[in-house]
């Protein structure tokens, strides 16, 4: 059931703009899933390098690294989720449909958080 | 039984029965059986996600793993909830756009071969029922501390395995996605009201998580064990700081520093490959509609594990006092330490709200394992009805033939998680893994995460990637996967050990060479620029929001129409 490209030329995307924001796309997710690496393997790294990481005592009389078990590694993925999400959204608006979108009026009707 | 215990069960059943009746397919059709019509909204298809992934692993499971094994247990959560960054940074919004039935109709189209299709059915099945049985062992658990008693002569933890497995095999089954996503959304939204009540009534109570984790890291952690016939504490030996004994609030009570990474990438790299998450995405109108999804889900799960995390920790520091209290905590506990620590949330819940807190609690408990059964159950009736019937068996079956197949293997997916998790009692287990349900779960995930993940994201990112890579990177992930977590049972607790548990820190980047080696050693796939133009533009994503946006303002000219007459 694969969806072809839209025949009408309006929607119809060229493989030169596809590969381009490809290659953009390509490098904003490398770039953010660095991140998400570095954020991860850095843990393991602090304990066995700070005594401040285990010893000390931050918000809540918790350690700075109980904390980031706890709360501070959730928040980091949901904000490097909505940082690339947004990028990868504007990326693909700016490359690709320039002409599809000239005609288009109105928001996403899928990202309002409305039910199907 | 008691009244409580009733009440909840019949509230249980209202609520998917009533869910899946209003929410029933209008038609027979393949696409509204598997993908819910491709019409699932933002908020929808994020709760049902939740619904989906939160499983008895992630309800029961964490709280039970942070419960025995401290901040160690909460490497768990982290990993759970860490899966989605990959998922929306390489995989959700392309994989959408392409618009296949499945993960493996999806490789399988995307490289244009029979052979990975049907590998590819191979390790999904596999992965299904690693993840089913710790769902059934979840249903049976709940089921012998709410009820306590067995039907037909079965034994309670039997008779819940197999009545909850029953009840959301049939529904699926009826339902097909579009009942199965709106009971997701609704069971994810009352499985978290349960978590916030636990956790509003916990810190009512007077409750301070920095002093509870302070006051147990005081002392070594210490843990039951069933030996020679009875019970006994034993002291957890420290994993980091060899010869020191473990303590709650730092690492090293279960892993070492490469157990730690080990884990948190197994879990992480697995959710990107597992079928029932990533079928839904195949539900979204539009490849930005998925990767919006995914934000939404981030959010809503990292709430969720923060709590689990925060309970876990809060059983720990409760249930000694509570023990001293109440006679019915004797017989689950040692010395005021749970025996099962799947136990600690309903037993929290029971603690704070008597009969109706365990009602809740076991409910939600309840919930979170059929939800995610039931999306086992309808990746696996796509697998076989559409993947393997429809392409393979008769090609030319009519859609109702195609649903009607998809159907009969719900059942027969649920017999066997069933009948395997009956054989396999949690008890048996405990405390060899900080939570059989968490443990077992994390199999699923090192063989998705080894085998499919790989092949998927070179499938989205890389063109040249071959049917033959694909074939090899299936292959080397799955058995390598395997054959390490399986030969970790055998072997003493060692950095060795942990990295053998949880495999895919090694499996996954074999599986990426060799996929990576054999691609460049065979020929590259033709058709492959029409592929990338579908994956990676956004046209068909343009021309559904067009096409929405015309439906509404349709709508809103006829309201309008409609109060001017």
């Amino acid at each position: 059931m694969t969806h072809s490209p839209q025949e009408d030329g309006q929607t119809r995307d060229t493989p030169a703009e596809v590969d381009a924001a490809f290659r953009t796309q390509r490098r904003v997710a490398l770039t953010y899933f660095i991140v998400f690496l570095v954020v991860v393997a850095a843990f393991p790294l602090l304990a066995s390098t700070l005594d401040w990481w285990l010893d000390s005592r931050l918000i809540g009389e918790l350690s700075p690294g109980f904390l980031t078990v706890a709360v501070g590694l959730y928040v980091v993925f949901a904000a490097i989720g909505i940082a690339a999400a947004t990028l990868s959204s504007s990326v693909e608006s700016q490359m690709l449909g320039a002409q599809g979108n000239q005609n288009s009026d109105g928001p996403d009707p899928y990202s309002s958080p409305g039910p199907s | 039984m008691t009244t409580t215990a009733i009440i909840t069960l019949i509230a249980v059943l209202v609520i998917v029965l009533g869910v899946s009746v209003i929410t029933r397919p209008r038609h027979s059709s393949t696409v509204d059986f598997y993908l819910a019509g491709q019409r699932v909204g933002v908020a929808t298809n994020s709760w049902a996600i939740c619904g989906d992934y939160l499983s008895a692993a992630s309800f029961l499971g964490v709280a039970a793993a942070v419960y025995v094994s401290g901040l160690d247990g909460a490497w768990y959560a982290v990993g759970f909830a860490a899966g989605f960054v990959p998922v929306l940074l390489l995989v959700a919004a392309p994989l959408r756009r392409y618009g296949e039935f499945s993960l493996a109709d999806f490789l399988g189209r995307r490289l244009r071969s029979d052979a990975v299709r049907l590998h590819s059915v191979g390790v999904i099945q596999l992965v299904i029922l690693c993840y089913l049985i710790p769902q059934s062992v979840g249903g049976g658990i709940t089921w012998e501390l709410l009820v306590g008693h067995g039907l037909f002569g079965l034994s309670p933890y039997s008779t819940g395995v197999l009545l909850s497995t029953a009840v959301i095999a049939v529904l699926v089954a009826a339902g097909g996605m579009r009942g199965t996503t709106w009971n997701q959304a609704v069971q994810f939204l009352l499985l978290f009201a349960a978590l916030l009540w636990l956790a509003a009534m916990v810190s009512a109570d007077g409750f301070r998580y920095g002093e509870a984790v302070e006051s147990l890291s005081n002392q070594p952690l210490m843990n039951p064990e069933f030996l020679d016939g009875s019970w006994e504490l034993t002291q957890e030996q420290n994993a980091v700081d060899p010869g020191q004994a473990a303590v709650f609030g730092e690492p090293g009570a279960r892993y070492g520093q490469l157990g730690q990474v080990a884990l948190v990438v197994t879990l992480g790299l697995g959710t990107a490959g597992l079928p029932h998450v990533m079928n839904r995405y195949f539900t979204a109108p539009t490849g930005k509609a998925a990767r919006t999804t995914t934000v939404w889900v981030l959010v809503l799960i990292g709430i969720f594990y923060a709590l689990a995390v925060m309970m876990g920790t809060a059983a720990r520091d409760i249930i000694p006092g509570a023990a001293r209290e109440h006679p019915w905590l004797e017989e689950l506990t040692e010395d005021g330490v749970l025996r099962v620590p799947e136990h600690a949330l309903p037993v929290l819940g029971r603690i704070y709200g008597e009969e109706a807190g365990l009602g809740l609690i076991a409910a939600a408990a309840l919930i979170a394992a059929m939800s995610t059964v039931a999306g086992l159950l309808l990746a696996s009736a796509a697998t076989w009805g559409h993947d393997v019937y429809e392409r393979h068996i008769n090609p030319r079956a009519t859609q109702r033939q195609a649903v009607w197949v998809g159907r009969a293997s719900t059942l027969i997916a649920a017999g066997a998680a069933a009948g395997l998790a009956i054989a396999l009692r949690p008890e048996a287990f405990t405390p060899a893994m900080p939570s059989l349900v968490a443990t077992m779960v994390t199999w699923a995930f090192a063989i998705a995460g080894s085998a499919l993940t790989p092949v998927v994201v070179l499938t989205i990112w890389w063109r040249r990637t071959t049917a033959a890579g694909a074939l090899a990177g299936l292959i080397s992930g799955a058995t390598v996967s395997i054959i390490m977590f399986l030969s970790a049972s055998f072997l003493e607790a060692s950095p060795l050990r942990e990295l053998m548990a949880a495999p895919t820190l090694i499996a996954a980047p074999l599986a990426f060479l060799l996929t990576i080696l054999v691609s460049l050693r065979t020929r590259p796939p033709s058709e492959v620029e029409a592929d990338w133009v579908i994956m990676h533009g956004t046209a068909a994503d343009r021309h559904a929001e067009r096409l929405a946006q015309l439906t509404l303002r349709e709508r809103r000219r006829r309201k309008e129409d409609r109060r001017a007459r």
